[in-house]
């Protein structure tokens, strides 16, 4: 049924601006009885920036190659700008070329033989430009990429972070609609990250076009992203601004992956209406039984052990930051971390005091689902 | 990169360091056994007052076009077109097994793999059982039999002579192809994909390409194994005057003009060296295609769809034809009275048979028969010292040149040991009769010993051993031996508690894999062969050009399904890592 609907859509000239850009519905990929992908549903309008974050293992890789037109998806459908470009039924609608979109690959996948040069022509060639377009395109994204110097030399003989710049260039140099980002910085050491974040946003920018973005890790997804996507087992736990993941946690998941530092998960059980964590009373519960409060690390206070109403912890790490201090201590075996506002060097192993605020951040049941 | 990291040698500034006196004593014998006999063949052209005037008479006298141009010419066809059809059936084939989802690619994998460790004589006997023809005279094969004409050129000569070395040696070409097209990241084609170029413009712009230098060197290695081929040539082409410059050099040294005969094994040595030192030189250029770093190592196989039947058709035919029926012809022809009539009557009398006046002049089958009896007794024996010998100076040769890589003893002991790969066995085998043929100041001439066939057959297979050594010795590289450093271990420890018991099983499939080369080889032994030291395949090759060709085609048999088996021992013992058949996860669905 879903199919008859959507192939009337791709006849009907819907006002573009209404047309999301990406559409995915409920996606899936299985590989014999594992599902690497199930029930994934994002839509996001063209010129976001899509961010899959999530650990290894999620799916987000095999999501991204879908969106390529490199994997086939067992159920659900893709669909781009209105067409829809695979679905389980159909298969692969559209194959990868004519979708529109580029690919960067996490190994960057330069073909060994040909300059660089060479490299950001080749799809163009292929896509049967005419040689002075190609000429004054690949001198144009080059330039783009700052990386006009090194035309003429081969991908062996540049930088990891020069060859990343050649695979971006690679993938815009045909002008996509769609830009696909395999974990693209992963290779990359700890600066010349951060500076390939910045040079990624331009390019979407300068672009205009739509980017998915792959990683594992949270504060690229904060950084750069208008939409994330956190998987988690090949599902999405939750999709949203980054904005409304790091305020609006729907699940302990997302609470404890988001974030720097995420924040604290408390595990209490409720006795005459109110929490207790460690032997030590909290806040007023509504329920019963027992449940996660989340704290995020600002409102936590640092106190001397054995302090009335604080728990009593184990300090297992103290970190600088920024003029501040971020201290993580076990109480048993949950980890809690605080950022309190004086610079204070503390001992491991310093035996310290935790004060939770009354009100907790939020409330998960046993499962991990937000309750209030 | 450090390999087996031994008691460094500073603590010996006074004296020698024991490293530096192992390379020197190295050095020494790999000189006798290497460098002294190819330089004694060259001085022996110009020795004795004889200037220059052999060369003369090879390159410009009176027998100078029969004797070296059109050997000579005839050489290089067959070089050339024979590195062009091992590229493309081995090339086939290594594309068929990586990347695409044929059926049975594992087993193709390994079929492909064997007719290299099938004597080349046995292709060379088996194609005249089948297809012999009356040109010569003497028994004809099946096809004659049958009252079918097969004409000379299919018979004899240039054709099949190509046929059965492209048979031999496309093994090589499908292993380096393989393994380059297994080390093409899947993310390189996909990238590819995503341009939306079609996949035979992928395979034209992308794999190729990257593969180029394994094809380069697959290439050269077939042109320089061809040239210096013996059999072949020797068993199609001798019979009707096609000569190239091994059986030529043959005929001469076995007619007396020895000189000439040197002349000729060493404008053979500089055909086969510098067409494998050309393609070293255009492998070091700048385009050497070192992977790229990053993640990923996924296959992505090629659907063929309906041709998958079709394409397993075709290799299934390849294999057949290359591995089962030059086994099955020999073996059936051994069987028959009259080699090509497999209608009228089989015996046994050639492997088993007594003396009979009725048979072949009197003489008994193979397993009754003294003199061959003891050829295979020799050969086994002389096959497995040699895999012994060159294995233990292998690895020691191979921990000189680790250990020793920043010096000048080092570089030598690595340029001596791999000399002979350059050189053609029969020329190597002229160049041992050059130097022991006569005794050297009190020694006796070695001209004849089973020891110098063990030496000779050691310093042959030294390329190959050292390698093994090599290859063994950087397994247990890097930080398993620097963990066992920090334990305290000292040398022989971890000798014996690491490095041994990691390596043993491929330093033995190094061991077998020699024996299995000695075992297969003609030309090597050719012109070392003595009535005192009958090697088995020289005793085939003989057999068969005295016409009795059951006999001939019962030892090659022999030897084939010995050396097969022996291959396939290897290669269980290797645990054979063959990176491109690694599962992969449902791309073929």
């Amino acid at each position: 049924m879903n199919i008859h609907i959507r192939e009337r859509q791709e006849g009907t000239d819907m006002p573009q601006a209404q047309v999301p850009a990406i559409e995915i519905s409920h996606l899936e990929r299985a590989y014999g009885t594992f599902k690497a992908v199930s029930d994934v549903n994002i839509t996001v309008p063209r010129g976001s920036f899509l961010v899959l974050v999530g650990p290894s293992g999620c799916g987000k890789s095999t999501m991204l190659r879908m969106l390529a037109g490199l994997e086939t998806p067992t159920g659900g459908s893709i669909t781009f700008e209105g067409r829809e470009v695979a679905s389980g039924l159909r298969g692969i609608i559209r194959g990868p070329a004519d979708r529109d979109c580029g690919l960067v690959f996490q190994s960057y996948a330069l073909w060994p033989h040909m300059t660089v040069a060479a490299n950001v022509e080749w799809p163009l060639k292929v896509a049967k430009w005419s040689g002075v377009d190609r000429k004054a395109r690949v001198a144009e994204v080059l330039k783009l990429m700052a990386i006009d110097h090194l035309a003429e030399r081969y991908p062996n003989e540049i930088s990891g972070g020069q060859q990343q710049r050649v695979a971006i260039a690679r993938m815009i140099a045909p002008r996509p609609k769609i830009l696909l980002f395999d974990e693209p910085l992963s290779n990359l050491d700890a600066k010349l990250r951060v500076e390939m974040r910045t040079e990624l946003m331009r390019v979407h920018r300068a672009t205009g076009a739509t980017s998915v973005y792959v990683t594992h890790d949270q504060v690229e997804a904060l950084t750069m992203a208008t939409h994330v996507a956190v998987l988690k087992d090949g599902r999405v736990d939750q999709f949203g601004s980054p904005d409304e993941l790091l305020h609006n946690p729907q699940t302990a998941f997302v609470a404890t992956f988001i974030g720097t530092p995420p924040a604290n998960l408390v595990p209490v059980t409720a006795l005459d209406g109110s929490w207790f964590f460690a032997g030590v009373r909290l806040g007023p519960s509504q329920d019963a039984g027992s449940a996660q409060l989340m704290y995020r690390a600002e409102r936590l206070g640092v106190t001397d052990h054995g302090a009335e109403n604080a728990v009593r912890a184990e300090v297992v790490e103290s970190v600088p930051l920024a003029g501040r201090t971020m201290v993580t201590a076990l109480v048993g075996e949950t980890r809690l971390t605080a950022v309190i506002d004086r610079m204070h060097r503390f001992a491991i192993g310093e035996p310290i005091g935790i004060r939770l605020p009354s009100e907790p951040d939020g409330v998960f049941d046993e499962k991990g689902i937000r309750r209030s | 990169m450090t390999a087996l990291t031994w008691p460094v040698a500073s603590g010996w500034r006074r004296g020698m360091s024991p490293t530096l006196m192992l390379g020197l004593a190295l050095c020494a014998v790999l000189a006798v056994l290497v460098a002294a006999p190819l330089l004694t063949v060259a001085l022996a052209t110009v020795s004795e007052g004889r200037g220059l005037s052999v060369w003369q008479q090879v390159f410009a006298g009176r027998i100078a076009q029969n004797f070296l141009w059109s050997p000579l010419a005839n050489t290089m066809v067959i070089g050339v077109l024979v590195a062009l059809g091992t590229i493309a059936v081995g090339g086939f084939l290594a594309w068929l097994v990586v990347l695409t989802d044929v059926p049975f690619r594992r087993t193709i994998g390994v079929l492909a793999t064997l007719p290299y460790m099938i004597p080349s004589f046995a292709a060379a006997f088996a194609w005249g059982v089948i297809f012999r023809n009356e040109r010569v005279g003497g028994q004809v094969g099946v096809l004659a039999e049958l009252g079918i004409a097969v004409p000379d050129w299919l018979a004899w000569g240039m054709t099949p002579t190509l046929l059965v070395l492209i048979a031999h040696y496309y093994s090589l070409a499908f292993l380096l192809i393989a393994a380059a097209l297994a080390s093409v990241n899947a993310d390189l084609i996909e990238a590819g994909t995503m341009t939306g170029a079609r996949p035979s413009r992928i395979l034209i712009g992308i794999t190729l390409p990257v593969v180029i230098p394994a094809i380069l060197s697959a290439g050269s290695l077939a042109f320089a194994g061809a040239v210096s081929n013996f059999a072949a040539p020797a068993i199609l082409g001798l019979p009707v005057g096609m000569h190239t410059l091994s059986t030529r050099l043959y005929g001469a040294i076995s007619t007396g003009q020895v000189e000439r005969g040197y002349v000729l094994a060493i404008v053979l040595i500089a055909v086969a060296a510098l067409v494998l030192w050309a393609s070293n030189r255009v492998m070091a250029g700048r385009r050497s295609f070192a992977t790229i770093s990053g993640k990923g190592g996924r296959k992505r196989r090629f659907t063929l769809g309906p041709w998958r039947w079709p394409l397993l058709a075709v290799a299934a035919l390849i294999l057949a034809l290359t591995t089962l029926m030059p086994l099955l012809a020999l073996l059936v022809s051994s069987l028959t009275l009259r080699t090509g009539d497999i209608f009228s009557g089989y015996t046994l009398h050639f492997w088993i048979g007594g003396s009979d006046p009725a048979y072949a002049q009197g003489q008994a089958g193979i397993l009754r028969n003294p003199e061959t009896l003891r050829a295979i007794g020799m050969t086994l024996a002389f096959a497995a010292s040699v895999a012994v010998v060159s294995m233990v100076l292998g690895l020691a040769i191979a921990y000189g040149i680790t250990r020793l890589k920043r010096h000048a003893i080092g570089s030598l002991l690595n340029q001596l040991a791999f000399l002979p790969a350059l050189v053609p066995g029969i020329a190597f085998g002229a160049a041992y009769i050059a130097l022991f043929g006569a005794p050297i100041g009190p020694f006796p001439a070695l001209y004849g010993t089973f020891a110098l066939l063990v030496i000779a057959g050691a310093a042959y297979t030294l390329p190959f051993t050292v390698q093994s050594g090599r290859a063994a010795m950087e397994q247990v590289a890097g930080e398993l031996e620097d963990s066992a450093r920090m334990t305290g271990a000292g040398f022989p420890r971890r000798l014996l508690a690491i490095f041994l018991p990691l390596t043993a099983r491929s330093l033995m499939a190094g061991g077998v894999l020699t024996f299995v080369k000695i075992l297969r080889d003609l030309s090597l032994v050719v012109l070392l062969f003595t009535p005192a030291t009958p090697v088995l395949s020289v005793l085939a090759y003989r057999y068969a050009s005295e016409g009795f060709l059951q006999f001939g085609n019962a030892i090659t048999a022999l030897i084939t399904v010995v050396a097969l088996a022996s291959t396939l021992l290897a290669q269980r013992l290797q645990g054979k890592a063959e990176p491109w058949l690694d599962e992969d996860r449902g791309e073929t669905r």
